[in-house]
């Protein structure tokens, strides 16, 4: 309970230096860009629109009873979130070094931060997945605004905590293993493919499918599309296993990160 | 008040030459090369007591650990063994402009250093038309800090936290920051700041400014306390240890640049 009390103290104390940093990432990422923050409108606009030609044209995906687009819109902007805000975290700690090594600062305000970050970024990309699901789709296709509407922003809490805790744990670990950054590339391309985001998970192998459960981004996803596309609630134990994949990553990056951090400054 | 009980800090010099196949491959080979546990003793076995509003110098050849001895004071560093018990609320100055953004403006940047000092938005705004008008930066506060130069990065550096009344203050060489007419204003606000009660912990190569402001020097030398005690006795030891010379020739020197004056 103290230790809780604690580090509800200390959030509160740097609450305000938390958003000064969210604040220069803002301002720092689209300076000097004609476009400026439309980017982040049009980006994942585009990028569903090249996905959606070169699957369903090229690779003639077909799902039937479905709006391909906005299936595709759906996984694409939260996979990206995870994609962007666990990268970044990741090499947080390492790019803050000449800080760190000054300033008393709690270290993990710098991956939280960009997690946040990337977080607003997030919630600006739901604005063309809105505009996705008013403007596309006919009788069958339609996606409806619908009441399950509320359990969306439980999913997302649930996806960024549990991107903070995986955020969290890459930060530390590649402080002392550099490497980490080339493996995470890596990783994050198979993680990608292993994720339905324009492939149904029905075309998998009935063992693939069954890994596929375990899988936290895909049941973010699903659980998503689940409400969004066929405006029907997740499974209780999909909204569960949200909440568990969250905790449990937090569980473990906040062990992690805390354990290593006074080893950090000798690293750098 | 701060309390430093028998600290020691330990650097893995083993770290740089750190674990790779690169290595791996060279030490199957070549026995000598192999990775060995080497270590460093920045600091050992340190301790000292700084009552509250005391102004404490620091002194020592480079690399006997006066930086670290900040560090570990200040927070940043966990000592390897010992500890240390600050009393109040700290300002670190110990390389200034380290929490600025290149691309931000004059104006972002005091946020965002004030921030990572720990100052409150509160705070900030009210004393914001002071921190400006003491780095008489006021015409480029939005220019961004990239294209300022590296006088007027320090000025507003230091104009930004001296602004706090800490209760301890860690000086790591700073008066010099800046034009005459600037080092002369940080000087009497730093004199203002210690007649204001603050605690001081002071690190200098100028023998001068150590003599004019600290009320009891520290001298470090391979990470241990070499003199501790009255400023005039361990400046004269130190300057005399540094200088190769024994007491006589000192004197002599003295009396020889006497009689040059006269």
């Amino acid at each position: 309970m103290k230790t809780i009390k604690n580090i509800y103290g200390n959030f509160k104390h740097y609450a305000f230096l938390m958003q000064q940093l969210i604040m220069r990432d803002f301002k720092v990422k689209y300076k000097r860009s004609v476009l400026g923050v439309v980017w982040s409108l049009l980006y994942p606009l585009l990028m569903m629109a090249v996905m959606a030609l070169v699957f369903s044209q090229m690779f003639k995906f077909r799902m039937e009873g479905v709006n391909y687009l906005v299936y595709l819109m759906t996984g694409l902007i939260i996979f990206n979130y995870f994609n962007e805000a666990s990268n970044t975290a990741m090499t947080s700690v390492v790019q803050n070094f000449t800080l760190l090594t000054k300033v008393y600062i709690p270290k993990y305000i710098f991956p939280i931060s960009k997690c946040l970050f990337v977080g607003i970024n997030f919630l600006l990309t739901l604005i063309p997945l809105l505009l996705v699901i008013l403007f596309t789709g006919s009788g069958d296709t339609k996606c409806i605004i619908n009441v399950w509407y509320i359990l969306l922003p439980y999913i997302f809490i649930c996806m960024v905590l549990f991107t903070i805790g995986v955020g969290l744990f890459l930060s530390s670990v590649s402080v002392f293993f550099r490497d980490m950054f080339y493996i995470y590339g890596i990783v994050m391309t198979i993680w990608q493919y292993f994720t339905p985001i324009f492939y149904d998970i029905n075309i998998l192998p009935k063992k693939l499918q069954f890994i596929m459960h375990f899988n936290p981004l895909y049941i973010f996803i699903n659980s998503a599309r689940d409400i969004i596309l066929f405006a029907k609630s997740p499974s209780i134990i999909a909204l569960l296993a949200c909440g568990a994949s969250a905790i449990v990553a937090l569980f473990i990056g906040g062990i992690v990160f805390k354990k290593n951090q006074d080893k950090f400054i000798y690293y750098a | 008040m701060i309390d430093v009980k028998n600290v020691s800090m330990k650097f893995d010099l083993g770290i740089e030459k750190n674990f790779s196949f690169k290595l791996l491959f060279i030490s199957l080979f070549n026995k000598k090369k192999r990775v060995k546990k080497e270590y460093f003793w920045a600091l050992s076995k340190v301790g000292f007591h700084v009552k509250k509003g005391e102004v404490v110098g620091l002194i020592g050849s480079n690399g006997a650990g006066k930086s670290t001895l900040l560090k570990v004071v200040s927070g940043v560093m966990k000592p390897t063994k010992g500890k240390v018990v600050c009393k109040g609320s700290i300002a670190p100055m110990i390389e200034l402009g380290a929490g600025f953004d290149q691309e931000l403006t004059a104006r972002e940047n005091i946020y965002l250093n004030g921030a990572v000092l720990g100052y409150s938005k509160k705070f900030l705004d009210s004393k914001f038309e002071e921190i400006v008008e003491f780095s008489e930066l006021r015409e480029f506060l939005d220019v961004p800090v990239k294209n300022f130069s590296s006088g007027m990065v320090a000025k507003l550096a230091f104009s930004i936290s001296t602004i706090v009344d800490p209760e301890i203050l860690i000086v790591d060489e700073i008066l010099s920051v800046g034009d005459i007419k600037f080092q002369e204003k940080s000087r009497h606000k730093m004199m203002e700041m210690i007649h204001g009660g603050t605690t001081v912990l002071y690190v200098s190569h100028s023998l001068d400014s150590i003599q004019e402001l600290c009320d009891k020097v520290i001298w470090l030398d391979h990470g241990t306390i070499k003199m501790i005690g009255e400023t005039k006795e361990v400046c004269d030891a130190y300057y005399l240890e540094q200088m190769g010379m024994t007491k006589e020739q000192m004197k002599q020197k003295q009396k020889k640049e006497k009689q040059k004056n006269s």
